[in-house]
């Protein structure tokens, strides 16, 4: 870990915020996801805080349902058009794209991510990941979205190749003399000839090489795969770990599986997602904690979403993150996810000791999660409402004002389970200039955050350097490319 | 303020700017004055589009292929490399503010969810101005860079193309306009009835939708389409807003345009529909021989150690290739009668203009030509509208999933079959 260089800080951008219900907060942002001056407003706050990026996230399909699960995700502009139109209305800041290495070709991909690190100077970023909604396979002509195992034999070929592809053209390939007529250097292009499982490619790319040499490489993941391409692949990697001792773990993990493959560790960096909910002081930010909790629909059947007692069987597999809509808002479903039968209780009932006791590793775990969101106590005022609200807003959360947001930023720094964060915000723009005003100089006055930007690629923000050309050089240097590639090494 | 009427059958003159940031002669690059790096500069691509906007241009053309050989940089420097048109188009609509925006993408070389993602978040970027120029992609090379063992024929690539364009359409319409609501007191942000999966199963695709977009200002996104091949001219005629095709002449010009309109109204479309806009290489001086001397001087600094039938025949095919006989040479009387006669005749409904160098050649011609083509009351002085569709005189089309009933998601009454007969 990288501590005594201080935080990185990126900016998850969804439009509607991260709260399943934040967009109808009083005053909060809803309907302007397609408003490009919105975009750009928002784009512009975090950069001029000096975060080092604005990411951009993605999914290949949509239905209804996440209107009441995650709104920003129900319908959103395409984020490589975002951010070639925010390269135009900002100058520092980082611009990560998420795009999908199932469903995409990886030259149109080499492409759009070279293009737009040529149109942004050097701030371009691409979150590599294979797919989290399954949906995607029927909108994109398949029989099915495969199996990750699949999925990520072809994400490993596809991130070599592209790595190739903005390597086919060497630095300085152009001549572009007026007088002589030489135009380009034909010798400083080369084909890539890439012959692999899944992907047949000659190459060269029809762009120069992109200024930071490779655009900068994020993924997030938990399984044995994800972290094996992310130690392998990835420059940033944003895990889901929501404690402190699984942040360290995690980081530990990526650190030691990127230095067995022959990378510096320093090269990585772990930015956990990130939803401070803030506000002047711990009390005033749990009470809009509160607040925002309270726009949650429950069921009106609060003990069995209206689905019968035998619906619920307890010790089954818990419910995906996603899969907390209506329907899934009621006491069964939170029972589920305890491992222990709390139908009878009153939602407004007091968090029983003994129940506590008997529930799991993962359910002790929630009701910890929720007793430290809200500031209340097992015993001590803590509700089956409160652990209800834990279980649907699945997202890593801390609650509190200025000096506890810090603090719990600069423990995990210095725990070595991050390298910083990748903030969110529970709803717009409130919640993103609330963490500007309060938080970010607070962390500036520890010497935690920078105070201006000293770079102007990602790469600079990051500190990170910029690659050698894996391909450039002699066809007995491509020649090795190219067996790299089939050996799933990186050169 | 009025304008003229353009003509007496109420047309009126389009112009779009063929963007080839080296020119679109051989040698552009090289003239004095020549940016020979814009193609990289998007700050130059901003300007040259602010300024044919400030000449109240329709459009601004991005050229795409999917493959790239040094030897181009022989013919033509601006197809060698170039940014990648969809990030370009982005940064484009960031700076403007009524310019149509033409992207090219290639159908055979990418997904309909994808591209339809694509066009209809440039539509949302840009208020309206997203335009999508269909090729299938003539270049044999490119197959070789996609992972597909051969080139497919021209008969495969239009049957694939036709389908794509039927599976994009139907996703452009795939939420109505109205479908967001963000109601905060009941908490529902969507009405699902007004949210449509397409089901869309067809020869080569497989489409349940709904898109994760919604649904572009502009409604559709206006489409381009050039191509002489009987399958071509088809597509052009059934679903393209604009062709920028022609004939090698004046003649054979309005014989392709008399047969384009035709084959539109087969179709069931209005022939005002459907604006044809040949390529037009322009050289204008303020005298004829002033622009003579221009057209020699590039000439001459083509490049030496090849002839230059070998730099005209180099490894271009012909559609983009700038020929004399696509080209005008004069002053700007002259050049504006060359455009009057097409306009008039019905050769051409306006001109998507291939500047020789940039920006010496666009300048030249928005301070030289343009006011004259206003003076005779041509073109027109100002936009009327802010969308591109407005600038083509085109209204926004109806969404084919509205008013059918109360349709709930996941029931999509529109079938291929349907589709094709509407």
């Amino acid at each position: 870990m990288r501590a005594n260089r201080g935080l990185h800080l990126g900016y998850m951008y969804w439009a509607t915020g991260t709260h399943p219900a934040g967009w109808r907060f009083p005053g909060a942002t809803a309907g302007r996801a397609f408003d490009p001056d919105y975009i750009v407003d928002v784009a512009r706050r975090a950069e001029d805080a000096a975060f080092d990026f604005f990411f951009l996230g993605d999914r290949l399909a949509t239905g209804t349902e996440y209107q009441y699960t995650n709104t920003s995700v129900l319908a959103r502009p395409e984020p490589f058009t975002v951010a070639g139109y925010l390269a135009a209305k900002t100058s520092r800041i980082g611009l990560v794209v998420t795009a999908n290495t199932t469903y995409y070709e990886p030259f149109n991909l080499a492409r759009l991510t070279a293009s737009l690190d040529h149109i942004s100077a050097g701030r371009a970023a691409w979150n590599l990941v294979t797919g989290a909604d399954p949906r995607a396979a029927g909108n994109y002509s398949r029989s099915r979205h495969g199996e990750a195992d699949e999925r990520y034999d072809r994400a490993d070929e596809f991130a070599d190749l592209v790595v190739h592809l903005w390597d086919s053209w060497e630095d300085g390939a152009f001549i572009r003399n007026k007088q002589t007529g030489e135009f380009v250097d034909g010798a400083k292009i080369h084909a890539v000839e890439h012959e692999g499982s899944y992907f047949q490619v000659r190459g060269p790319l029809n762009l120069s090489r992109p200024p930071q040499g490779h655009p900068v490489i994020l993924h997030a993941g938990t399984s044995d795969r994800s972290r094996q391409l992310a130690a392998r692949d990835a420059d940033v990697v944003f895990g889901a770990a929501a404690t402190i001792e699984d942040g360290v773990r995690y980081a530990s993990d990526l650190r030691s599986r990127a230095a067995a493959l022959g990378r510096d560790p320093e090269g990585l960096l772990v930015l956990p997602g990130l939803t401070p909910v803030v506000a002047e002081t711990l009390e005033a930010a749990r009470a809009v904690y509160d607040q925002l909790n309270a726009l949650i629909l429950l069921d009106e059947d609060i003990r069995y979403g209206g689905a019968g007692p035998d619906a619920w069987p307890i010790g089954g597999a818990p419910p995906r993150r996603e899969d907390q809509g209506p329907g899934r808002r009621n006491l069964a479903a939170l029972s589920q996810r305890l491992g222990v039968d709390v139908t009878g209780a009153d939602l407004d009932e007091p968090v029983d000791e003994t129940v506590r006791q008997s529930a799991t590793d993962e359910g002790r775990r929630l009701i910890a999660t929720a007793a430290s969101r809200s500031g209340r106590l097992v015993g001590r005022g803590l509700t089956w409402r409160d652990v209800l609200y834990a279980h649907i807003w699945g997202a890593h959360v801390v609650v509190g004002g200025p000096s506890e947001v810090a603090d719990y930023l600069e423990q995990w720094l210095r725990a070595g389970a991050c390298d910083g964060f990748n903030i969110q915000s529970a709803f717009l723009l409130d919640q993103l200039e609330e963490f500007i005003r309060l938080v970010v100089p607070e962390l500036r006055r520890r010497g935690l955050f920078r105070t201006e930007y000293t770079g102007t690629t990602l790469r600079d923000h990051l500190g990170l350097t910029r690659p050698a050309n894996t391909v450039a050089g002699t066809t007995a240097a491509r020649r090795t490319a190219g067996s790299a590639v089939a050996e799933g090494a990186r050169l | 303020m009025t304008t003229p009427d353009p003509s007496p059958a109420g047309r009126e003159l389009h112009l779009g700017l063929m963007f080839w940031a080296t020119g679109t002669h051989a040698a552009g690059w090289r003239y004095p004055g020549s940016r020979a790096d814009g193609a990289y500069d998007i700050g130059f691509i901003q300007d040259v589009t602010r300024h044919v906007e400030d000449a109240k241009f329709d459009f601004l053309f991005l050229g795409d292929r999917l493959v790239t050989d040094p030897a181009l940089a022989k013919t033509n420097p601006a197809q060698m490399s170039r940014l990648e048109p969809f990030t370009a188009g982005a940064a484009i609509a960031a700076a403007t503010s009524k310019i149509g925006i033409a992207i090219t993408a290639n159908p055979t070389y990418y997904d309909p969810f994808t591209v339809a993602r694509l066009f209809a978040s440039l539509d949302h970027l840009s208020h309206g101005r997203a335009s999508w120029n269909l090729v299938t992609g003539a270049d044999a090379m490119a197959a070789a860079n996609f992972s597909r063992p051969e080139h497919w024929d021209a008969e495969q690539r239009y049957d694939w193309a036709d389908e794509f364009v039927d599976v994009v359409r139907a996703l452009w319409d795939s939420w109505e306009d109205d479908a967001l609501v963000w109601d905060r007191d009941t908490g529902r942000a969507v009405i699902e009835s007004k949210v449509h999966a397409i089901n869309h199963h067809g020869r080569f695709f497989d489409v349940d939708g709904p898109l994760n977009v919604t649904r572009p200002p502009q409604g559709q996104v206006v489409l381009l389409h050039a191509g002489t091949s009987d399958r071509s001219r088809d597509i052009g005629a059934r679903e393209a807003d604009v062709i920028f095709a022609r004939g090698p002449n004046i003649e054979e010009a309005r014989e392709y345009y008399a047969d384009i309109k035709e084959r539109a109204a087969r179709y069931g479309r209005s022939p005002d529909e459907i604006h044809i806009l040949p390529g037009l290489s322009v050289i204008v001086g303020e005298t004829t021989k002033e622009a003579v001397a221009i057209r020699e001087r590039l000439d001459d600094l083509l490049p030496v150690v090849e002839s230059r039938t070998d730099v005209r025949e180099g490894a271009l095919g012909q559609a983009h290739r700038p020929r004399d006989d696509w080209g005008v040479t004069g002053n700007p009387a002259e050049v504006a009668d060359y455009i009057e006669e097409w306009f008039v005749t019905k050769a051409a409904d306006g001109f998507n203009l291939f500047p020789p160098f940039v920006p010496g050649s666009v300048e030249a011609f928005t301070e030289l030509v343009v006011p004259e083509l206003q003076k005779r009351g041509l073109y027109r002085t100002e936009y009327t509208g802010s969308t591109f569709r407005d600038h083509l005189g085109l209204a926004k089309p109806p969404n084919r999933f509205q008013h059918t009933g109360g349709s709930v998601t996941g029931a999509s009454e529109r079938s291929p079959a349907a589709a094709q007969a509407t």
